[in-house]
C-alpha cells in the first residue's frame, strides 16, 4: 500500500511528502452545501455515489448535509459492505450482481442494511430471488434501463414493464423501482449534455409512467445527472446520483461551473536537465491519468508536455527564468478525480494551508 | 484496500472477480528465458520491480537466475517495501531530492545496497550530506539521457563533471552509469537491433569518458524489456533494467519471446443486446492511460468495443459465445500501471489456484 511519510497536523501544505493527494475542506463542504442545499426543498433527494472518492469520511459528510436519501449508490459489492463497516446503512448497487458468491455477500449485508440492486435479466431476477429466499431475506431490485449510454440495462418501456412484473412476482424481492445511470461520455457542449440528460431522464419517466399503468407501484426512479440540481426538481425522479460533485475535477468542472476542485496532486521537481525543462515525481502512475492528463495550477507559463509512468515532465520557453528549484512543489488537478482517487490509500485533509487530518481512502482497489 | 485470498485449489471458474491472475508456468518460462539469457553474459538482469510491486516475484526472478542479484525500484518508498520483503540489492534509476525522502534512503543503506541516479552537483551534495551524517555510502550512478528527453545529462562533459564530484564527496561512492530507452510503436526485430546500441551508445561515451580520467566505471546499466536481447550483445553493458517481460502486456506484444502471464479476470453480468457482452472489469482495475484499451485473450470473434469506470463492453461478429455469469480474461495495454490498481495477485496453474501474493508495493508513489 501506499508508504508516504505522514506528517503532523499543522504541516504547513507545501511540506508534505510527495505526491500528495490533497483536499482542501473548505471547497469540499463548500461544494457539498452548494449542491444538498438544491435538494432540501425538492420533489427528488440526492444519493451520492461514493464509488467516485471511496472515502467513508467524504460519505458521512454528504449524508450530514441533507437533502439525501439517507444512503448511497456503489459500484460494487465489495464497495457495499466497506462502506457498511463505516456505517453506512443504505445501499443502491448500480450494477448486476450475477455470480453466486457475489449474490451471497449482497443478502448478507441485506442483514444488516437496506440493499437494492440493479438487474437487467429475467435470469439473474431469478438466481436473486433463490438466493434471498435460502437466505430468509428480502432484496430489493431496480430495474436498470438503458436509455442509451448503450451498456447494461433493458430497454425503455414494454422491456422493463415485463421484468419489473417478475421482480415484483419473485419471493424473497421486492420491486423497487427504475435506475438509470449515465457516466463517462460527457463531452464538452453543456447544452448537448442537457438535452441528451433530459431526454434520458424522459425515457425513464415514461417507462414509470407505463408501469404505474400496468398496475405495478414504482418506490423509486433513481438516475444520474452530471449537474445533479437541474434534475432535482424534475416530477417522477426520486433520486439522483452524482459522486463527482464533493471534489470536482478538470473534466466535470465545465457542468459545475460554481463549484471549485476540491481535490489536488502535489507534486515535486526531482530534476532540472536543461532550461525550459523540468522533471517531476509525478507520473501517470500516481496521477490516474484514464481519462487524460491533469492542468497544473497557478503557474500559466507551465505546460505538462508528458507524462510516463513514474514521471512528469514541464516545459516553458526557455529564455524565461522562472525560478524554479529543485524540490518546488507543483499543484496539479486531475482530469478525472474518481480515476486519481483510486490510486491512493490517503487523503491529506487540509484547511487553510495546513494538515488537518489524513483520511482513509477505504474503498480503494474494492472492484469485486 | 482489498484482500481476496480464494482457498489454494479453487477452480479459476470459480474465482471472484474482477482480480489479477498470473498464469505461474508462462511466468516460469518467462523467468527462465532471463536466468538463460544471462547465464554467461557479462550483462545481467537488475528487473525493475516497478512492474511488480511484489517482493516473492522478485525474489522467483533472482532464483531462477540471470540477475545481479538485486532490483531496480522507481521511488524510496518502494525500495522499502523491497528491503521489507528480504531483497538487499537495490538501483532506484531516479533522482531523489526531498530531504526526508534522502533520510528514507540513508536508513535503507543501513540494511541494504542502495545505489541512486544522480543528473545535478547540488543534489549529489545533499546526498552525500545525508548519508555522511549518517554513517552510510550510497552508490551513485549519473543518469544519461540518450533520447527520451526526461531526467539525465545531455553531454557527455557534463557526465564527466558529475563523476568527478560524485567521486571526491564522502558518504557517496561513484558507480557508473545509467539511461533508459523507448522505442514508439511495434518495432521489428531489425530496428530494435538498429535503435537500440544507437541509444546505449551514448550511455557508453560517457562511460569511457569518465574512464579517461582515471574513474573506473563498474555499473553500465541500460535498456528495458525491448532490449534484454540487445544489451548482452553490447561490450561494456552491465545491467538491464527489464520490467514489462514478466507478466507482458499487449503493448509488448511484438516481444514475441515473452509469454503473457499476467491477465485480468472477468465476469459478463449483463447481455442486454445481440452480439453484446458487459463484464465487471473497467478502466479503475485495468488502468486505461490515454482511451488504451485491453485486449480480450483466446475467444475467437470477439472484441473490446469500450471502457467505462466498472464496465467493459464486448462485441462479437455474430452470436455472443460469453453470457452472463461467464469468465473472460484481459490483457492490460499498460501493465506496470495496471499492477498499480491491484493488491493480491492470484498466482493459478493448470486452471487452479497455487499461490497469493499481496502487491506490497501498490500506491508506493512516493
Amino acid at each position: 500500500m501506499e508508504r508516504p511519510i505522514l506528517k503532523s497536523v499543522g504541516t504547513p501544505v507545501e511540506e508534505l511528502d510527495t505526491p500528495a493527494l490533497v483536499v482542501d475542506m473548505e471547497a469540499l463542504e463548500a461544494n457539498i452545501d452548494a449542491v444538498h442545499s438544491g435538494f432540501t426543498n425538492s420533489s427528488a433527494r440526492i444519493r451520492p455515489y461514493v464509488e467516485t472518492h471511496r472515502c467513508p469520511a467524504i460519505a458521512h459528510k454528504q449524508l450530514a448535509a441533507g437533502g439525501t436519501v439517507g444512503g448511497v449508490a456503489v459500484a460494487s459489492v465489495g464497495e457495499a459492505e466497506m462502506f457498511a463497516q463505516n456505517g453506512i446503512s443504505d445501499f443502491l448497487v448500480v450494477n448486476e450482481v450475477v455470480t453466486s458468491s457475489k449474490i451471497a455477500r449482497i443478502c448478507a449485508l441485506a442483514r444488516r442494511a437496506n440493499v437494492a440492486v440493479a438487474a437487467d435479466s429475467a435470469a439473474n431476477v431469478q438466481a436473486l430471488s433463490d438466493a434471498a429466499r435460502a437466505a430468509g431475506v428480502v432484496l430489493s431490485v431496480v430495474v436498470d434501463i438503458n436509455t442509451g449510454q448503450e451498456r447494461s440495462g433493458v430497454a425503455p418501456g414494454e422491456p422493463a414493464l415485463e421484468l419489473a412484473r417478475a421482480i415484483a412476482g419473485s419471493d424473497g424481492l421486492t420491486f423497487a423501482g427504475l435506475m438509470s445511470l449515465d457516466e463517462d461520455d460527457l463531452g464538452d457542449d453543456m447544452d448537448a449534455l442537457m438535452e441528451q440528460s433530459s431526454h434520458r431522464i424522459q425515457q425513464t419517466l415514461d417507462t414509470r409512467q407505463m408501469l404505474e399503468n400496468g398496475g405495478l407501484e414504482v418506490g423509486a426512479v433513481c438516475v444520474s445527472a452530471a449537474q445533479p440540481h437541474l434534475a432535482a426538481d424534475i416530477s417522477g425522479v426520486t433520486e439522483v446520483m452524482n459522486g463527482v460533485y464533493p471534489l470536482l475535477d478538470v473534466r466535470h468542472s465545465t457542468f459545475l461551473p460554481d463549484l471549485k476542485p476540491a481535490a489536488k496532486v502535489l507534486a515535486s521537481v526531482t530534476s532540472l536537465p536543461e532550461p525550459g525543462t523540468a522533471i517531476l515525481d509525478t507520473g501517470r502512475k500516481a496521477m490516474g491519468d484514464d481519462y487524460g492528463f491533469p492542468i497544473i495550477e497557478g503557474r500559466g507559463e507551465l505546460d505538462v508536455a508528458s507524462m510516463s509512468a513514474e514521471h512528469g515532465k514541464l516545459l516553458w520557453n526557455d529564455a524565461a527564468d522562472i525560478g524554479l528549484s529543485l524540490g518546488d512543489r507543483i499543484w496539479f488537478t486531475p482530469m478525472d478525480i474518481g480515476a486519481c482517487i483510486n490510486v491512493y490509500d490517503y487523503i491529506q485533509a487540509v484547511r487553510g494551508g495546513t494538515l488537518e487530518a489524513v483520511l482513509a481512502v477505504s474503498a480503494r482497489g474494492l472492484y469485486r | 484496500m482489498e484482500n481476496y485470498r480464494p482457498q489454494i485449489g479453487t477452480d479459476i471458474s470459480e474465482l471472484d472477480t474482477p482480480c489479477l491472475i498470473i498464469d505461474l508456468d508462462l511466468l516460469d518460462r518467462n523467468f527462465q528465458l532471463i536466468a538463460d539469457t544471462y547465464r554467461d553474459t557479462e550483462c545481467k538482469m537488475r528487473a525493475h520491480i516497478k512492474n511488480l510491486k511484489s517482493p516473492m516475484l522478485a525474489h522467483m526472478q533472482i532464483r531462477a537466475g540471470g540477475t545481479v542479484g538485486g532490483v531496480c525500484a522507481a521511488k524510496v518508498s518502494e525500495a522499502e517495501a523491497m528491503v521489507d520483503g528480504g531483497i538487499d540489492d537495490i538501483l532506484i534509476p531516479n533522482q531523489v531530492v526531498a530531504p526526508d525522502k534522502i533520510a528514507r534512503l540513508c536508513t535503507l543503506a543501513k540494511q541494504a545496497k542502495m545505489m541512486v541516479a544522480a543528473d545535478n552537483t547540488e543534489n549529489l551534495q545533499a546526498i552525500s550530506d545525508a548519508a555522511s551524517e549518517a554513517g552510510v555510502s550510497i552508490g551513485v550512478v549519473i543518469e544519461v539521457d540518450t533520447q527520451m528527453q526526461r531526467a539525465g545529462i545531455r553531454a557527455t562533459e557534463q557526465g564527466v563533471v558529475l563523476a568527478k564530484v560524485a567521486d571526491s564527496l564522502p558518504g557517496i561512492e561513484f558507480k557508473g552509469v545509467m539511461s533508459h530507452q523507448t522505442l514508439p510503436g511495434h518495432p521489428d526485430r531489425e530496428t530494435r537491433f538498429l535503435e537500440g546500441p544507437r541509444f546505449i551508445q551514448k550511455t557508453l561515451d560517457v562511460k569511457d569518458a569518465i574512464e579517461a580520467e582515471g574513474i573506473p566505471v563498474e555499473v553500465v546499466s541500460a535498456g528495458e524489456s525491448w532490449t534484454y536481447d540487445i544489451c548482452p550483445t553490447i561490450p561494456g553493458v552491465t545491467e538491464v533494467e527489464g520490467g514489462t517481460y514478466a507478466l507482458m502486456s499487449h503493448a509488448y506484444a511484438y516481444m514475441e519471446d515473452f509469454e503473457f502471464a499476467g491477465k485480468i479476470l472477468g465476469t459478463v453480468t449483463s447481455n442486454p443486446r445481440a452480439g453484446v457482452a458487459i463484464g465487471d472489469t473497467g478502466s479503475r482495475c485495468l488502468a486505461s492511460p490515454s482511451g488504451v484499451l485491453p485486449e480480450l485473450y483466446g475467444v475467437e470473434g470477439v472484441g473490446v468495443d469500450s471502457l467505462g469506470a466498472n464496465h467493459i463492453v464486448l462485441k462479437s461478429d455474430g452470436d455472443m459465445p460469453l453470457q452472463i455469469g461467464d469468465k473472460f480474461q484481459l490483457i492490460s495495454g499498460q501493465q506496470d500501471i495496471m499492477v498499480n490498481r491491484w493488491d493480491q495477485f492470484i498466482g493459478v496453474r493448470n486452471g487452479k489456484v497455487e499461490a497469493v501474493w499481496d502487491i506490497t508495493a501498490r500506491g508506493c508513489h512516493n
